[in-house]
């Protein structure tokens, strides 16, 4: 039905295709991001209404998920950060946010702003956890400005 | 209440008793022919039996109990084993009577947590699955950010689910909240628990929410929602043409659509006899606790 | 897997309902669908007997079930039930005839309430498959051949007659043969009665 409708409406031939399934709002390159913590290159981006672009994804499918580093372009800089909230589908008890949500950090894991002021899911203690190494970036400072965990 | 439990109780006894007769029906015992006879002549197939209706009420309390429509995924086994383990979680744990629409607190133990349990409070925006795989959504928005959370409801973690306000709202599914103004879906997490008398009928909040402008996540124009009061301000022209042709007037009347969707009352019928009576008897005792708990007076403090 | 809507009851068909609906081809897309599928059900509301191709008579079949079930569950007070079947039957006084004559028809009924029957289709050709639906308790005669035995079908009652005809011409030469033997016996008896026991005497000893 939808389809005939289609036809009978559009003047291109549906051979042409566009899909018309929901999105699954994933976190890819080119998507915009919200930055959630107070750094001063943060503030103003999102003041101005640029925010930040995925421009790398540092894991090897492509996607980025909960506790993910990227890579941003934000106001003509690169600055990377971490995923803390996802717009996707969950698994069940872990929250799903109505924005991506990123705070950015350095190289060494440390975090460009000092408060978070939205939410942060728990499962991020266990996940960045994982991902601190000994002698590599310690992503685990960015819990510790983190105002409130749900 | 109580003589509301008996007169329940006597229907049960009933209906079983009806049953029994039924399956002396079947056998073919020659004694018991007589008998099989005088039944088939008193209770006509047309004609359902009274006694059922009180308890097929049920079904909108526990509405995961009833498996899915779909006959390519029923099996009589594996849904009669979901039962007695929901029984069994149910024992265990109160599950509450709630609705798409009520305010819930739900704590589950995280080990991801500092503390190990984690609490969130929320509104039921969507119950959907049954058997052991039934689920609820809660949202809420917290520090201007909306959260939402999907919760099992036969999660071995859960240790507690509350619920703060019970009620019903106009729609079967709320998830317009997601493109709803925060402040409809904003909830503080110290809500107190609102209780309601009892014996009184769930109710309806006819609350109609605002949308936020465009662009939504779904087309909410053509889904014919009670609960949302300006949804024409933001539609243009074009929006209510399409909406005009993809309408489907007959789909209320496709009596073959309802009856794919929904469990006939023959087959509920079969299944309430097996579980109603349990799902009775655990409401009890959880009330006769509470009630015992209420009465428990604080210990007097010495000195 | 969907949880079961539960805002609405329905009583159980008597008949296997498959998984999926029939896609009846219709430029109208499936509101055509449920359009042939009205004519249809009224159709069989009003003549009670109709032949048609499987695949429509199976799927009218089902919502036929539907509406005559709905209107023995819930009878002709009840509002949204009386829409439907003014949505379902076109013509409008077929609605009486489904509140007052089909409801008390099949109140106690058991079984399902309409029948489906395969029709013979002629052999060289490329038709669909056809059937017979109809709904039970109609008043013309059985399409199923199950009358061998019956006394009152024309090949019996022709095939008794002749057996009577046949009996009776026996019955007519038997009587007719003891008539001639009597009278025989009895001019013997008169003519020699005394020679006759001599003979049956003599007779005894032989056998």
């Amino acid at each position: 039905m939808f389809r005939t409708l289609l036809n009978k409406l559009s003047t291109v031939p549906s051979s042409c295709g566009f899909h018309t399934t929901a999105c699954l709002n994933e976190v890819r390159l080119l998507t915009r991001l919200r930055v959630v913590d107070n750094s001063e290159i943060g503030k103003r981006a999102m003041a101005e209404g640029k925010p930040p672009k995925v421009i790398c994804v540092y894991n090897k499918k492509g996607v980025g998920y909960i506790g993910d580093r990227v890579m941003v372009a934000i106001k003509g800089q690169k600055k990377k950060g971490i995923l803390v909230g996802l717009k996707q589908t969950q698994k069940v008890k872990v929250p799903k946010f109505d924005s991506n949500n990123v705070v950015l950090i350095d190289d060494n894991g440390t975090p460009l702003g000092s408060r978070i002021h939205v939410p942060i899911p728990t499962i991020l203690r266990t996940v960045l956890k994982e991902r601190t190494h000994a002698k590599g970036a310690d992503y685990t400072k960015l819990l510790a400005i983190a105002t409130r965990f749900v | 209440m109580a003589l509301a439990i008996r007169r329940t109780s006597d229907i049960l006894c009933a209906a079983r008793w009806l049953i029994r007769r039924d399956c002396r029906v079947l056998s073919t015992l020659p004694e018991k022919a007589e008998i099989s006879q005088e039944v088939v002549v008193r209770r006509p197939a047309g004609r359902r039996p009274i006694a059922n209706e009180a308890v097929l009420e049920s079904r909108h309390i526990y509405p995961e109990f009833l498996p899915d429509p779909n006959p390519d995924w029923r099996n009589s086994l594996r849904e009669k084993l979901e039962r007695a383990d929901m029984l069994k979680r149910r024992s265990q744990i109160d599950i509450p009577e709630f609705y798409v629409g009520s305010i819930l607190a739900v704590t589950i133990s995280d080990p991801h947590a500092q503390t190990k349990t984690t609490r969130f409070v929320g509104i039921c925006i969507e119950r959907k699955g049954c058997g052991l795989r039934a689920e609820f959504t809660l949202r809420n928005v917290v520090d201007h950010q909306g959260v939402e959370v999907r919760y099992d409801l036969y999660d071995p973690t859960i240790q507690k689910i509350q619920v703060l306000r019970l009620e019903k709202r106009l729609d079967e599914k709320l998830l317009y909240l997601r493109d709803a103004l925060p402040e409809y879906s904003t909830f503080p997490f110290d809500m107190d628990p609102e209780i309601l008398p009892e014996g009184t009928p769930v109710p309806i909040n006819p609350v109609q929410v605002k949308l936020k402008p465009r662009p939504w996540l779904e087309k909410w124009e053509r889904q014919e929602l009670k609960g949302v009061s300006n949804i024409e301000e933001h539609l243009k022209g074009k929006d209510r043409i399409r909406r005009e042709l993809r309408k489907t007037p007959w789909e209320k009347y496709d009596l073959m659509k309802q009856y794919r969707k929904t469990i006939p009352i023959e087959d509920q019928s079969e299944i309430w006899a097996e579980v109603h009576n349990q799902l009775q008897q655990l409401q009890l005792s959880r009330k006769k606790m509470a009630r015992k708990r209420t009465f428990t007076a604080p210990k007097p403090q010495l000195g | 897997m969907n949880q079961a809507e539960v805002s609405k009851l329905v009583s159980k068909l008597r008949i296997k309902v498959p998984a999926e609906p029939r896609k009846l081809r219709s430029p109208k897309g499936p509101e055509g669908r449920i359009d042939k599928l009205r004519k249809t059900v009224t159709g069989l509301i009003k003549y009670e007997r109709i032949e048609l191709n499987h695949n429509r008579g199976d799927e009218a079949r089902q919502y036929a079930e539907r509406l005559i079930s709905e209107a023995i569950r819930y009878g002709d007070c009840h509002k949204p039930t009386m829409d439907v079947a003014n949505y379902w039957l076109l013509e409008k006084e077929l609605i009486h005839k489904l509140f007052k004559v089909l409801v008390p028809r099949f109140e106690n009924c058991n079984t399902a309430y309409t029948r489906m029957l395969n029709a013979p289709r002629p052999l060289p050709s490329r038709v669909d498959d056809k059937v017979v639906l109809e709904l039970r308790g109609n008043p013309y005669p059985s399409l199923v051949n199950r009358q061998s035995n019956n006394r009152l079908l024309i090949q019996n009652v022709l095939l008794d007659a002749a057996k009577y005809d046949y009996r009776q011409s026996k019955y007519a030469e038997m009587a007719e043969k003891i008539g001639q033997r009597e009278e025989a016996q009895a001019l013997e008896k008169k003519s020699k009665e005394p020679t006759k026991e001599s003979s049956n005497e003599s007779k005894t000893p032989e056998i």
